[in-house]
């Protein structure tokens, strides 16, 4: 999030993208890209491009790490060295994905039904090869669909979007530009069925008031994504043949 | 038991009821032996980047993505600009792959795979030189997105698309100017490396994961439409016949490939 | 009523159903895992992870030859064990065997009985929630494959298949993997006959032949287990 600045976000009520406030970047969707891994997935949103890998319930490495109760869920968030217009930078974890594969796998953590299978790990592996804002909403998003394509036993889906403040209008999923020099963002993150928030950050400033407007917004949004990812699924589970795959 | 050992256990094994099918001169997914999988390229697929390109061999699947920066030359080659080789396993790849820094295999790959492209001198690194201390760097990421066996060969065939996807950036007072380009990279030739085991009595080209379990011997050998430019023998020995052989059959594949790379 | 596909959390009846693959509370019964609902409302799954139950048959690989028993290799996070006592024949390191569950506890455990050692040959993977399309209705699928690539195939419910040595290694591949993207597909068994035939110059069999049942309009129900 930016502070100040000249640019207008907001020109005679359209964004600078020419959207309307709570109109999502184009969004798409594929499932099982991935065929070695148990699950998989592909989001391309806006100009996000985010693959996910889920394996498990497998093996828990190292074992003392297990647990007879129930599977450990685990997350690794990792953005590639060209995912940014800018420089290539290094590669490996940095501070920001160690947070992002936190929070990530603390949403999973609310679904997956872990007791089903004690003393074993699931791993879900997000890796994110172009970056354009948003990127861990659109990760959520993509990591729900690799894990309902491995069969692991989840209580519900989750989409996730970002409402930001652009000016003092609040606007659905924030491009790149919006994110660096808007007033405020707030990623979150809600389970389908039961309007749970399994995901929510913020910075910036929002009054109360502001917040539940947000909140709104924000479910709106994520019915509008979970369409995504029904149909994405439904596609892929209906069809027999295998189609070749346009990244 | 991890999988390493239980491969290297299972390998006798698996080898003898491979054999059997070998021997009918077929391969379990009904190649023969000289025979690639369907192969695959999508060029311009990572637009942050100023080339790309994804491979699939079957469904082995490597993306590779070019990228520039103003750098510092190396000091025997102050007029020149480097070029500079990655290779990830992504542990969502395999069931074998785990997070963390490259092991011996992905640097091996991407050793193997910058060796044929320099090889070839199809970048021209003197033509990134921009003034004294400073030159453009070019950083070749390879991303080996789903391993079905043979991912070296897919990276190379990624890694050619992704030289004739990329464009050299505009250079404004030392500085590069994103989104602004002089002209394509354009390479002259265009290397490709063809990787052949041996089960048994016989070489088969571009080994399924399958088959790369049970391999006695592994040798990649790197071609341009008139050289041979890389090679590299992993496990196993070999005899020089059979060596001139494989580099026999590296050409006619390496060819077929450029044909293909040349059409899209 | 038509086919639809189910995602996770979708409600799938009301009240308490007690049903694999779905959860519970007071307000009904949810899909866990994607499925699809059939004609007749049924919820079937079309992904699963295995999760082994006493009287299953599996099959699996020798991986751990100790003094109490040896570990298998069932496709699982944690291998089966098959205690010394309880089986008369030695195994060795890497052997195929097809046995039955005899004991699961908490921890995932998992007991085996029944041993039978198999002859040469591979393992392959195939999802366990489509295991019962690969039998087919009174075997019907399975003995279709082993027929027209001769030689014998044993389908675990864990999701391992072994295949003899003796088969026709290409031609049984390819089919199994078009039984594994089609298994909820209408008009399989006629695909998978005509495919078979084809290869073969044999004889084209009709479903009524191939199933000694008269043709439906529909194909197979899955097992539910």
């Amino acid at each position: 999030m930016g502070g100040k600045s000249d640019i207008q976000l907001i020109v005679n009520g359209k964004r600078t993208d020419g959207r309307g406030m709570e109109d999502l970047r184009d969004l798409r969707i594929e499932v099982g890209v991935l065929p070695e891994a148990d699950g998989s997935s592909y989001v391309q949103w806006g100009g996000n491009k985010i693959v996910c890998g889920v394996y498990g319930p497998r093996e828990c490495i190292p074992r003392h790490d297990a647990s007879p109760y129930h599977a450990l869920v685990k997350c690794r968030y990792m953005m590639s060295p060209f995912s940014s217009l800018e420089e290539h930078s290094r590669s490996g974890p940095s501070r920001r994905s160690n947070e992002l594969s936190k929070v990530i796998r603390e949403a999973f953590e609310n679904l997956v039904i872990a007791e089903k299978f004690p003393n074993t790990q699931i791993d879900i592996y997000i890796d994110v090869l172009q970056a354009d804002g948003g990127t861990r909403t659109a990760s959520i998003t993509a990591a729900a669909v690799a894990l309902a394509n491995a069969g692991i036993p989840m209580k519900d889906m989750v989409a996730a979007v970002a409402v930001g403040k652009a000016g003092e209008t609040l606007a659905l999923d924030l491009n790149k530009l919006e994110d660096n020099f808007g007033q405020s963002d707030m990623p979150i993150a809600i389970s389908h069925r039961d309007r749970k928030i399994l995901l929510v950050q913020m910075d910036g400033l929002l009054t109360k008031d502001q917040v539940i407007e947000a909140l709104d917004m924000a479910e709106r949004g994520c019915d509008k994504v979970h369409e995504v990812q029904a149909d994405a699924l439904k596609r892929f589970y209906e069809k027999g043949e295998k189609e070749k795959m346009q990244w | 038991m991890g999988e390493e050992v239980r491969d290297i256990i299972m390998s006798h094994i698996r080898r003898d009821v491979m054999g059997n099918t070998l021997s009918k001169g077929i391969r379990f997914d009904g190649r023969t032996f000289g025979q690639m999988r369907p192969v695959t390229v999508q060029r311009g697929v990572i637009t942050t980047a100023e080339g790309s390109a994804i491979a699939t061999i079957g469904d082995t699947t490597v993306l590779v993505a070019n990228k520039f920066d103003v750098l510092k030359p190396f000091a025997d080659r102050p007029k020149e600009g480097v070029l500079m080789t990655n290779a990830e396993l992504l542990p969502s790849a395999s069931a074998r792959f785990e997070p963390g820094p490259p092991d011996e295999n992905s640097i091996e790959m991407a050793r193997v795979v910058d060796r044929a492209v320099r090889s070839a001198e199809c970048v021209d690194v003197k033509s990134f030189f921009i003034e004294e201390d400073k030159v453009l760097g070019l950083y070749m990421d390879i991303y080996v997105m789903n391993d079905a066996g043979n991912y070296t060969d897919a990276a190379s065939i990624a890694a050619a698309a992704a030289l004739l996807d990329t464009r050299i950036p505009k250079v404004e007072n030392a500085k590069i100017v994103r989104g602004e380009f002089t002209g394509p990279l354009n390479p002259k030739v265009l290397p490709v490396t063809t990787t052949m085991i041996k089960v048994g009595s016989s070489w088969l080209v571009d080994p399924s994961r399958e088959e790369e379990r049970v391999l006695e011997t592994k040798m990649t050998i790197g071609t341009t439409e008139e050289h041979v430019c890389a090679m590299q023998k992993s496990k196993g020995s070999l005899s020089r016949d059979e060596l001139l052989d494989l580099i026999d059959i590296a050409f006619k594949t390496g060819n077929d490939i450029r044909e293909l790379l040349k059409r899209d | 009523m038509e086919r639809t596909i189910v995602l996770p959390g979708e409600k799938i009846a009301d009240g308490r159903v007690n049903a694999p693959n779905t959860f519970s509370n007071e307000s009904g019964t949810y899909a866990a895992v994607v499925g699809m609902k059939d004609e007749e409302g049924r919820y079937i799954p079309l992904e699963n992870r295995y999760r082994p139950t006493v009287g299953d048959v599996v099959v699996g690989m020798v991986t751990d030859v100790r003094h109490a028993g040896y570990e298998v290799d069932l496709n699982l996070p944690q291998g089966g064990f098959i205690p010394t006592r309880d089986v008369r024949l030695t195994l060795q390191l890497g052997d195929f065997v097809i046995c039955r569950v005899k004991m699961v506890n908490e921890v995932g455990d998992v007991d085996l009985g029944e041993v039978r050692r198999l002859p040469k040959g591979k393992i392959i993977e195939f999802p366990s929630a489509k295991v019962p399309r690969l039998i087919g209705r009174k075997s019907s699928m399975i003995s279709l494959l082993k027929d027209y690539t001769g030689g014998d195939i044993m389908v675990g419910n864990n999701g391992y298949v072994w295949i003899s040595e003796n088969s026709d290694m290409p031609l049984l591949l390819k089919t199994i993997k078009l039984i594994e993207r089609k298994a909820h597909k209408s008009g399989l068994t006629d695909e998978v006959a005509n495919m078979l035939a084809a290869a073969k110059g044999g004889p084209v069999r009709t479903r009524e032949q191939i199933e000694g049942a008269p043709a439906e309009a529909d194909e197979q129900r899955f097992e539910q287990r």
